[in-house]
């Protein structure tokens, strides 16, 4: 993949850079390859010995000269099993470690990152899958590694078992060896290599068009165009099908290599043995063992080409997990005036008291997540108990704005001064898996209980809280799972009025409730933030209740293109006054407008 | 759960011809496998016994070691065929259980997608799927080895040494024994352990996901510790349920080769004995005795892919198995001149006890040729939830309503009397194809077909640049195009420049604008709702009027007065509860 090449750091191998995240102790790992070469061992050791005491038993002799051998056997039939067994356990546990420890350290630099919210809004799918992605590398442990030395040191112990009675039988099982354990693996890593590059733009074509499909069923019916698109899957298919069979012919080969291998090395100790015992200078019981131990030798080996797939796979999610923290830890120029401390105060933010009046300014302010300015030319002035909106179309830029504000991105222009903590409410905050009251003492440590039932009901969560069965104290499952999205963007609203930073930054409080809903959620904000004195900005998209605000800030795109700015600016009153478009957009928003989502379907009922 | 589905044989060909090719290579390799240990016995005996001299190579020996060669050649080329079919059949198989399963569930209708099975569907279609190449490659090929080559290799052990056979065959049926016993010793623990594995796990990726939320409130120090912690009591829970977990695996291992020991130490002591059997045969049941248990144990290694791989096509025949309503077959009368009539139509509403739309009665009278006389524009109203959308899925015959029914009489509108009386076709008895091509749709999201905009905007039909034009002024197209790098010629959709909702739904306006009215007399539209401004909202009004003044008959799911203030008749869509039994 290109992708994992770059520059700098960069291009070093992100598995390389990962591993030692895993802190592996390098005697688990001994240990966890002690037992499953012990395994091996004892597979091999059983095809030698049980191959020396067929053909010495065939010769006769007493009982007493096989007997050790009898034991062995029989030591070694046993032993497979229970070493096989300590070592899944082995490895198993040294990749779980490692997976604790590369999560732990994960957290540890995101946390220590100043990046990282900022990759948090827009990586949010990578963080999503930071977990199976932990799996993945700690995965290269168990089916990689370990597999690896454990075949390095049979082979070898292989090659000099043969070797021990004929060298040049040796030769010839190391250089089988080598087939199967060095170029078979490359062959089916290179196989993997092509069907991934060859397959990645047809995968996602025949995605597009899977989800196009079954997404515009309805509509291309009716339309008369369902049957061309399905022929247009199919080609799609055949054309993964082709991209496929095209690293099928290199992963052929692999295979067939594996099985050639064993073949040969046994082949090979036959014509150079039978000569060997012919002339002498070979024990018979000794040819015996040179030619069997081979078919248990390659039992190792056969294991690499899945390992070296392995490892692909690792260093994709490796990656990944990479490009995450480099972006967390890319050094963001803090925000002029955003305390330069900011990370290190350690879980205070939100209970410092409010700081004394002062005001949050920005003038001529340039935003941008690239440096690239997004929206220009904001200016601001946000006082304390003051609520000040922005509105505009959705993709406009308001959310950077905000960022900005919150000193996650720094300006691209212009200057900003944020005096104190500057505390965004985001739109996809996290709903974590634990009770409601710890849900909102994430903005706040010391909120106690009745204070919580409180804010519940300002948000208008009452009745929901009172279905709960413990509470404030009841659970909320993984990701708020069992949490509507008007009930979350509620709850969300909630640490918004908890927190005890002098400025807050609610982005898109409407989103998700119904109108009625919104409007009191927003009144609810600018009320709470003329009461405790904390500066307030919102960004929204309905503008219902922005009467409550002092300022509304129309974000908009020129006609001509080119970056969003101020398209206009007033109270809500005078904008509805002076700006056609704003007081459409109102319009279109009154009650008694059939868009108006209406939740009761009782109450529609009633209206017959 | 049956380890080779005979559905998957009956839904996918490819999976037919594999399983065919599979078996016959398995068939291969068992005589294979059985030649390799003879010929490797037949040229080690003499060598052993001594009885070989200089001139070996031209003896039986030096035959043996040439066909043992082919032999070895002979293996090579049946992996490679495997191997090369194995993948190019998984993705064939794939790919047609993909195709069956995208059409089964368009047969199945809106309904069933946009339930809470739609995105199952989807990610089983696009990625669930993916999860039969390992059954297919892996675990397949490997099950049919243990049912020819484990049987071949018993039969010819039986033929050289009956002492080794009887062993063997004791300890194959140990090994499913033992493993069903472990299995049910241990599941208990396991499945309580694991649910405490996923516990953990999910808390500490919850912290992770979380991140960036605790560093915008300043509180990402403290659960730093707790990450750790959480991990080690994982790993620990994780290992409870590994060591359970594994023991089967041993007891698979240990049968396996503890047999195998046995069968070597048992022949080793014949022979000392010199009890009936001669070295060449002990030689090739030693070498065959491994190759038993091979495809078992692989079995066994791969049972992850299996399951993996059989849950998935067990939720592709669930998808298939779902019954569809027969598609009707009656050609629809020519909508000239059409009545069309919902009476009392109901459709339940997905998991609620509520039907939305419940007890929809409309009639729409299509006057009889286009120039005669302005269409009519029909305004659907109601709240959200209440069955707008849903109406008008059932107007197009894409959803049957669970109560009443749509009828078409045809050539009753305008040609006086007589034939009032007649009951019409119900929609269903229709084949939807002949109903569809008198019918414009234009939903909230349309679909663009991929390719030049004029091309896309025009889809075949006989029209000039001049009236594409004047659509496109119409429907407020004119804007996009203006905008686009290469205007008309623009390449949009998939490969080409994007198009927003917006700009899509005005491209569908326009290309429904240059329909011939005659042909198309119906237009059902969607209204848009999501930002919409002025310019947008004139461009749905001008469109809507312009259809009618074509003569053709509008009905429009309206969410602005401004639209139901156009319109002729307004139906309001109302949604009520099921009656639970209980008269209100």
């Amino acid at each position: 993949m290109s992708g994992e090449r770059g520059t700098g750091r960069a291009a070093t191998d992100p598995l390389r850079r990962a591993v030692p995240l895993l802190e592996l102790r390098a005697r688990g790992f001994v240990v966890a390859v002690a037992w499953g070469s012990l395994a091996l061992g004892c597979a091999v050791g059983l095809a030698a010995v049980a191959a020396w005491l067929i053909a010495r038993a065939s010769q006769m002799p007493e009982i007493g000269a096989v007997s050790i051998a009898v034991v062995a056997v029989r030591a070694f039939g046993i032993g497979r099993g229970v070493a096989r067994y300590l070592e899944r356990l082995a490895s198993h546990d040294l990749a779980l470690r490692g997976m604790t420890a590369l999560r732990a350290n994960l957290y540890a630099r995101l946390a220590a990152g100043r990046g990282t919210a900022l990759a948090g809004v827009r990586r949010g799918d990578l963080l999503a899958r930071v977990g199976a992605d932990v799996d993945a590398v700690g995965d290269v442990v168990v089916r990689a590694f370990v597999p690896a030395c454990v075949a390095v040191v049979v082979s070898v112990l292989s090659v000099v078992v043969v070797g021990a009675f004929l060298p040049s039988a040796a030769l010839v099982l190391a250089a089988c060896l080598l087939l199967a354990g060095v170029l078979s693996p490359w062959l089916a890593s290179r196989a993997a290599a092509r069907t991934e590059a060859a397959s990645a733009r047809v995968r996602a074509e025949m995605s597009a068009r899977t989800l196009e499909i079954l997404e515009n069923a309805g509509p291309l019916q009716v339309g008369g165009a369902m049957d061309e698109r399905l022929v247009a899957l199919r080609r799609t298919d055949r054309e993964l099908a082709a991209a496929t069979d095209d690293g099928a012919r290199v992963s052929a080969l692999a295979a067939a290599l594996q099985s050639a291998a064993v073949g040969l090395a046994v082949l090979g100790a036959l014509l150079l043995g039978i000569p060997a015992v012919a002339a002498g200078t070979l024990d018979p019981t000794e040819l015996s063992v040179i030619v069997l131990t081979p078919l248990a030798a390659f039992e190792g080996v056969a294991a690499l080409p899945a390992a070296a797939i392995q490892v692909r796979r690792s260093r994709r999610a490796a990656a990944r997990i990479m490009g995450l923290l480099d972006e967390a830890e890319a050094a963001v120029p803090a925000a002029p005036s955003a305390p330069a401390a900011r990370t290190e105060r350690a879980g205070s933010a939100g209970e410092t008291p409010a700081a004394p009046p002062r005001t949050l300014r920005a003038l001529d302010l340039s935003v941008g997540w690239d440096g690239t300015p997004a929206v220009v030319g904001v200016d601001l002035a946000v006082g304390v108990g003051a609520a000040v909106a922005l509105v505009g179309p959705s993709g406009v830029g308001k959310t950077t704005v905000l960022a900005t504000l919150a000193g996650l991105v720094p300006p691209v222009a212009g200057s900003l001064d944020v005096p104190g903590d500057a505390v965004l409410v985001a739109e996809d905050g996290h709903v974590f898996d634990t009770t409601v009251l710890e849900n909102l003492r994430v903005a706040r440590g010391d909120l106690d209980e009745a204070e919580a039932v409180t804010v519940l009901d300002r948000v208008g969560l009452a009745a929901w809280l009172d279905a709960l069965p413990d509470g404030v104290a009841t659970l909320l499952g993984p990701d708020g799972a069992t949490v509507s999205g008007g009930e979350r963007r509620r709850l969300l609203a909630a640490r918004a009025l908890v927190t005890r930073a002098p400025w807050v930054l609610v982005d898109e409080p409407a989103e998700h409730l119904d109108a009625a809903t919104a409007d009191e959620l927003v009144r609810t904000l600018v009320a709470d933030a003329r009461a405790t004195g904390h500066g307030l900005v919102l960004a929204t998209h309905r503008l219902t209740a922005l009467d409550a605000v002092d300022e509304v800030l129309v974000l908009g795109t020129p006609p001509g293109g080119g970056p969003a700015g101020v398209v206009a600016r007033g109270s809500h009153a005078e904008l509805v006054g002076r700006d056609p478009g704003y007081a459409w957009s109102l319009a279109q928003e009154q009650p008694g407008d059939p868009a108006a989502p209406v939740a009761d379907l009782g109450s529609a009922t009633a209206r017959r | 759960m049956r380890p080779l589905d005979p559905r998957l044989l009956r839904h996918a060909r490819a999976a037919r011809g594999y399983v065919v090719l599979t078996t016959l290579l398995g068939l291969l390799t068992a005589v294979l496998v059985v030649a390799q240990a003879l010929l490797i016995a037949r040229a080690l005996a003499p060598a052993i016994e001594g009885t070989v001299d200089g001139s070996w190579s031209s003896g039986p020996e030096g035959a043996s070691l040439l066909l043992l060669a082919a032999v070895v050649l002979a293996r090579a080329g049946t992996a490679w065929a495997q191997e090369r079919f194995a993948l190019r059949a998984a993705a064939r198989t794939i790919a047609e259980l993909r195709e069956a399963v995208v059409v089964h569930a368009t047969a199945l209708g809106p309904r069933r997608l946009a339930s809470g099975r739609g995105p199952e569907v989807a990610t089983l279609a696009t990625r669930g799927l993916d999860a039969l190449e390992p059954y297919l490659v892996r675990y397949l090929p490997q099950l049919l080895l243990a049912a020819t080559v484990t049987p071949l290799a018993i039969l010819v052990v039986l033929g050289l040494d009956w002492v080794s056979a009887v062993i063997v065959v004791c300890t194959i049926p140990l090994i499913p024994l033992f493993m069903v016993l472990v299995g049910q010793l241990t599941a208990g623990t396991a499945q309580r352990r694991l649910v405490v594995v996923q516990r953990l796990g999910s808390q500490v990726l919850d912290l992770l996901t979380g991140l960036p939320t605790l560093k915008a409130f300043g509180r990402e120090i403290g659960p730093q510790a707790r990450v750790r912690a959480l991990g080690d009591a994982n790993r620990r829970a994780t290992m409870g349920t590994l060591r359970v977990a594994f023991l089967s695996g041993m007891v698979l291992e240990l049968l396996t080769t503890l047999s195998v020991a046995v069968v070597a130490v048992g022949i080793g002591l014949r022979l000392l004995r010199g009890e009936g059997i001669d070295l060449e045969a002990g030689l090739a049941v030693l070498v065959l005795a491994p190759e038993v248990y091979l495809p078992l144990r692989q079995v066994g290694a791969q049972f992850h892919a299996s399951t993996d791989g059989l849950a998935a096509a067990e939720q592709a025949f669930a998808v298939l198995d779902t019954p569809v309503h027969a598609r009707g077959t009656t050609p629809a009368p020519p909508l000239r001149g059409s009545r069309i009539e919902l009476d009392g139509v109901s459709v339940r509403a997905g998991d609620r006890a509520t039907d939305a739309p419940a007890g929809l009665s409309l009639t729409l009278d299509l006057p009889a040729r286009a120039g005669g006389a302005t269409g009519r524009v029909l305004a659907l109203t109601g709240p959200s939830g209440a069955g707008k959308s849903t109406a008008v899925l059932v107007l197009l015959g894409l959803l049957r309503p669970d109560a009443g029914r749509v009828t078409v009489r045809g050539g009753v509108v305008g040609a006086g009397t007589g034939t009032d009386g007649a009951a019409g076709t119900d929609l269903a008895e229709i084949d939807p194809a002949s109903w569809w091509s008198q019918v414009a749709w234009v939903p909230q999201r349309p679909a663009l077909a991929p390719g030049r905009l004029r091309d896309v905007v025009r889809d075949e039909r006989d029209v000039t640049d001049a009236a594409i034009d004047a659509a496109a002024r119409t429907s407020g197209l004119d804007a996009v195009v203006a905008r686009l790098p290469h205007g008309w010629d623009t390449v949009v959709g998939r490969g080409g420049t994007g198009l927003s909702v917006g700009e899509r739904q005005r491209a569908a306006l326009a290309a429904a604008l240059l329909d011939d009215p005659d042909d198309v007399p119906l237009v059902v539209l969607d209204e848009p709702t999501a930002h919409l401004d002025a310019r947008g909202e004139q461009a749905v009004l001008d469109a809507v009027r312009t259809w009618r003044d074509q003569g053709r008959t509008v009905v429009v799911v309206a969410h602005r007065a401004s639209v139901v203030a156009l319109a002729d008749d307004v139906v309001e869509v109302v949604a009520r509860p099921v009656a639970t039994g209980v008269p209100a």
